[in-house]
């Protein structure tokens, strides 16, 4: 990985007063926070919260109702559509809890895919998404169809796609949900790994396990709201 | 490879049967479309340069010698309005007594002219050298081709003219004469009247061309024009036939266009939506909204692409065949039938772009989703409105599985209409094909009367290394009654007449005997009688402007007679006219019948009745009976490929929409399973689910395919169909074609229905 240490006081996520309505539901209300380089966040609150939301924000697939939302000093709100997906290919990359893989590419075009985008050649894209399924354990299943594979498999590529442009900031929404607890486990221990080569990681779980095994930071939220921030000890 | 192409492949690749049905789709409409380009372009183009190469003369008109001195008539060329003229030329009208070469019998127009070439109509020599001196004379080839050089040096004797020899062929777009002589020559032929070629500044339009003609001769002596001969007149005839075909390529043109569209549109909106977590997926990896609907039109383009590309070769494959039944017997002169490239183009660049469009408008909406929603939402939201529904069919007293079917079409009214459209379109095609095929087979039969078994025979002729037959016309005609199962009996005289008012001369066929065997020939009138009637095709009548009731005034032999139009053929020769022999007796007492035509009894065998007539007398040869016309076959076997195609098309577009329907609803189907539905109440909610769209589809489809058929037989102008082949509609098969929805709905519903019945519930549980 190709993050400097030196650089952890930098910001890269800052969200100022971000307001979202659907309709008459708040999903976000006055939510503000910023992250640094290397900073490992988990985001923590009951279901509706506004987790979910919040991660959208950032990525740039939705547009808050007011506030701004800043990741990398780019402000996202002066961006259109297209300047989104391009900053999204380059700066972002995302796992869900539902893996969302593209079920009509196996596992290595999956991955693949990612760095096709920003203009690599399909060869040279096959080949650095082979070495990270490699890395992830995950390499004898390239050529399987995303329906094929087991939940673990399924996030493990995902999160390989999500690695494929070494992104500034790897999101990761509730990656463990479903799956059982030692295909978790596996997740979580990559997840720790990366971080700890100093990959930004913004985190949203439920399982207070993997905030404080992988997390230096908790964020609370509740009604939309940062109820509260605190440190952690990392238990690894 | 491009991100957008990696997964415009992938889309590909995993949806087989919306790419197949893509690519017929196109195929199909394609394949129409260029055959209606190809008439079109074929009908006009063709004409057009041959007689822009030989700068035709908008008008052939013929001066009476008596009123109109040549130095008038060279005056008239320098009227306003006219742009050219050549002429004035000697013309005289000679009698040929019998076929001579492949010209008939009757009259010849002969034209006095030094040279082929001039400002107007330059005369193409096919073979040999133009007229330079007395007793020479260069002969019309009016078909594609020429005759061969082993034809020159054949001699033409006509009463009262010296012995004249054939030195060339050549052919005239504008048809000004039958034959060419040198100016020198004319004297001993007894030239009556002078013939003029004009062209005018302004042509376009009839009104145009007479109002030019008026100009010119304005200033000439009363009565002093005899005929005229307008090049619009041409141009009509030698499209006709290809006018003929050219409604029922258009509509099926127009219907594969909007099968197409619709199609296509429908399957890329069916992938937009059953992907709509896809598309999120897309965005969230970076994909730009461009590059989203990029993915979507690349990989509709390949089917598109590779069922054009097929669609233009098959297109071009049938056109020839139609092409030649539309051109043959046609006086195509030197233009050469063939096909623009422009169609080729249209073909190939248009309907991969139509197709892209009919994407395109699903596509967009791949373009708006929010991301954020597609992602989270999973599948695309439900809306409220079927539900509703839902609850009121509860409660009703159908099977459960019954009503949970007839509810599902609410739910998603979008598709519903697509899917109903495409229904309606195949059973228009239906209904449309059937009308069709019953008024072609009923027309097809007419010729032949009650269904009995006819033989034409021919009377030999020895200028054909034939036998001349040893019995007299008459004798001929006794002989041929008398023989064993010979019912009725006609004979027929052909020649050729000149018209009083026209400049081409036409066919007259004089018919005598049991002529009731023609009654059903005709559409309007009746059948001609006695002396002084005729009838004819509705291409003759309307080429020349005539209606029944019309008189008008025969030339032949020097002698003339009027005859009155009392009858309208269903179809027939748009250059020939039919009368009585009593009626050819006051033009040219003592003509032969070359054809005589026997309506064999009932039961008889025509096999056995043409060994007899053979060996009465070896001068006499039989003809096989017409086969069936060959219009009739191909606007029945087109009908019956489209049919075909577009009820296989629209079955496609159920399929499709119950394959979404089901990969939708896998989770619900899975639910109803594990609350113990059986496999079987599964295909009946799903069958059932379109049955319904089905039989509305039934219901519009069919007046809709009533209108449409009585459009086109309305408007085939070669042909005047009565009533009784266009009324071709029964109850029984009304009720039959209503069906024809509910069996295009359940045919493409079958399939996708069963295969959800046997979808194991772990694993539409394991995949969600
Ligand atoms: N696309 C949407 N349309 C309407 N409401 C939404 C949408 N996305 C989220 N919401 C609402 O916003 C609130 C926050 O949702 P979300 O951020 O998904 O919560 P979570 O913390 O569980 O991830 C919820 O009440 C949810 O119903
Ligand atoms: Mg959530």
């Amino acid at each position: 990985m190709n993050h400097d240490p030196g650089s952890s006081q930098q910001v890269v996520v800052r969200l100022d007063g971000v307001h979202k309505e659907y309709g008459d539901a708040k999903a976000l209300d006055g939510m503000s926070l910023e992250i640094h380089a290397g900073d490992a966040v988990a985001v923590m609150g009951p279901s509706g919260c506004g987790k979910s939301t919040l991660l959208n924000m950032v990525a740039g697939l939705d547009r808050p109702t007011s506030g701004t939302v800043e990741v990398r000093g780019q402000d996202l709100g002066t961006l259109n559509e297209t300047g989104l997906a391009l900053f999204r290919r380059r700066h972002i990359g995302m796992v869900f809890q539902f893996f969302n893989l593209i079920e009509d590419l196996p596992a290595l075009d999956n991955v693949a895919l990612a760095a096709q985008l920003t203009g690599t050649s399909a060869r040279q894209a096959r080949r650095r998404a082979l070495e990270l399924l490699d890395e992830l354990g995950v390499a004898d299943r390239k050529d399987t169809y995303p329906a094929a594979l087991s939940g673990g498999e399924r996030q493990r590529v995902a999160v390989a796609r999500a690695l494929m442009n070494r992104p500034a900031l790897l999101l990761a929404d509730e990656p463990t949900g479903a799956l059982d607890s030692r295909s978790g486990e596996q997740v979580m221990d990559l997840l720790i790994d990366l971080n700890q080569i100093g990959q930004t990681l913004l985190l949203v779980t439920h399982d207070p396990r993997l905030a404080t095994r992988c997390a230096s930071r908790l964020i609370e939220v509740a009604d939309g709201r940062v109820a509260r921030e605190s440190t952690l000890e990392p238990t690894a | 490879m491009s991100a957008v192409w990696s997964a415009s492949r992938a889309l590909l690749r995993r949806r087989k049967v919306q790419t197949a049905v893509i690519g017929l789709v196109v195929l199909c409409s394609t394949t129409t479309v260029l055959l209606a380009l190809t008439l079109l372009s074929a009908a006009t183009a063709p004409f057009e340069r041959a007689f822009g190469e030989q700068r035709g003369a908008h008008v052939v008109a013929a001066f009476d010698r008596a009123r109109a001195s040549d130095a008038q008539l060279a005056r008239t060329a320098g009227r306003p309005g006219v742009q050219a003229a050549a002429g004035p030329y000697l013309q005289a009208a000679v009698d040929i007594p019998e076929q001579w070469m492949w010209v008939p019998s009757g009259l010849l127009t002969i034209v006095g002219r030094s040279h082929p070439a001039g400002a107007v109509d330059r005369v193409r020599l096919l073979e040999g050298r133009w007229a330079t001196k007395p007793g020479e004379i260069v002969v019309n080839w009016p078909v594609q081709g020429s005759p061969g050089p082993d034809k020159l040096g054949t001699k033409l004797t006509v009463r009262g003219a010296p012995a004249l020899t054939v030195v060339g062929f050549a052919t005239s777009m504008s048809k000004s004469a039958g034959a060419w002589v040198a100016p020198e020559q004319m004297a001993a032929l007894h030239p009556s009247s002078v013939q003029m070629l004009y062209r005018f500044t302004e042509s376009a339009t009839d009104r145009q061309i007479r109002d030019g003609l008026a100009e010119a001769t304005a200033g000439l002596p009363k009565g002093s024009l005899t005929t005229t001969q307008s090049y619009l007149t041409l141009k009509r005839a030698f499209s006709a036939m290809a006018d003929s075909y050219l409604p029922f390529l258009t509509v099926f043109g127009v219907l594969g266009l909007l099968v197409s569209a619709l199609i296509v549109g429908h399957v890329v909106s069916g992938v937009i939506v059953s992907g709509h977590r896809q598309i999120g997926v897309f965005k969230a990896l970076g994909f730009t909204p461009n590059q989203v609907v990029a993915v979507y039109l690349a990989m509709v383009s390949v089917p598109a692409v590779a069922g054009c590309v097929a669609g233009t070769l098959l297109g071009d494959a049938l056109s020839r065949p139609i092409l030649r039944d539309a051109f043959s017997g046609i006086e195509t002169g030197s233009a050469a039938i063939g096909v623009s490239p422009w169609v080729y183009a249209v073909c190939l660049l248009g309907m991969p772009a139509l197709v892209a469009l009919a994407a395109l408008v699903p596509a967009l909406r791949a373009h708006r989703l929010s991301a954020a929603r597609a992602i989270s939402a999973g599948d695309a939201p439900r809306t409220g409105r079927g539900l509703r529904v839902q609850r009121v069919l509860g409660g009703t007293r159908l099977p459960r599985a019954v009503s949970l079917g007839l509810g599902q079409p609410f739910a998603r009214p979008g598709r519903t209409l697509m899917t109903l459209a495409a229904i309606v379109l195949g059973v228009t095609t239906v209904t449309l094909a059937t009308g069709l095929t019953s008024t072609m087979v009923a027309f097809g039969r007419h010729g032949q009367g009650n269904g009995a078994a006819w033989v034409n025979v021919e009377a030999g002729r020895p200028g054909l290394d034939q036998r001349a037959p040893k019995l007299s016309d008459r004798q001929i005609e006794a002989r041929l009654r008398s023989l064993p199962g010979a019912d009725l009996v006609t004979a027929r005289a052909l020649t050729r007449v000149r018209l009083a008012g026209y400049t081409q001369t036409a066919f007259a066929n004089f018919y005598r005997g049991d002529t009731r065997m023609y009654d059903s020939e005709i559409v309007k009138g009746h059948w001609p009688r006695g002396r002084g009637e005729a009838a004819a095709s509705p291409a003759f009548l309307n080429q020349h402007g005539l209606a029944v009731g019309d008189r008008i005034t025969l030339y032949l032999n020097g002698r003339q007679t009027r005859v009155t139009v009392v009858g309208e053929l269903i179809e027939g020769n748009p250059q020939a006219l039919e009368s009585t022999w009593q009626t050819l007796a006051g033009l040219a007492p003592g003509w032969r019948a070359i054809e005589y035509t026997v309506e064999l009894a009932d039961g008889a065998d025509a096999k056995a009745y043409a060994r007899a007539v053979k060996a009465s007398d070896p001068g006499l040869y039989v003809l096989p009976g017409a086969s069936t016309n060959t219009t009739t076959a191909t606007v029945v076997s087109f009908s019956v490929v489209f049919t075909v195609l577009l009820t296989f098309v629209a079955a496609l577009g159920v399929f499709n929409t119950v394959l979404l329907n089901t990969r939708e609803r896998r989770r619900d189907l899975g639910m109803l399973r594990s609350i113990g539905m059986t496999p079987r109440q599964v295909t009946v909610m799903t069958v059932v689910s379109v049955a319904g769209l089905g039989a509305v589809g039934g219901l519009l489809g069919i007046p809709l395919g009533i209108a449409v058929h009585r459009v086109l037989v309305d408007h085939v102008a070669v042909v005047a169909f009565p009533e009784s082949m266009k009324d071709v509609w029964h109850v029984p098969q009304l009720a039959a074609l209503a069906l024809a929805g509910v069996v295009i709905a359940v045919l493409g519903a079958l399939l996708p229905a069963r295969s959800a019945a046997r979808l194991t519930i772990a694993k539409v549980l394991h995949n969600e």
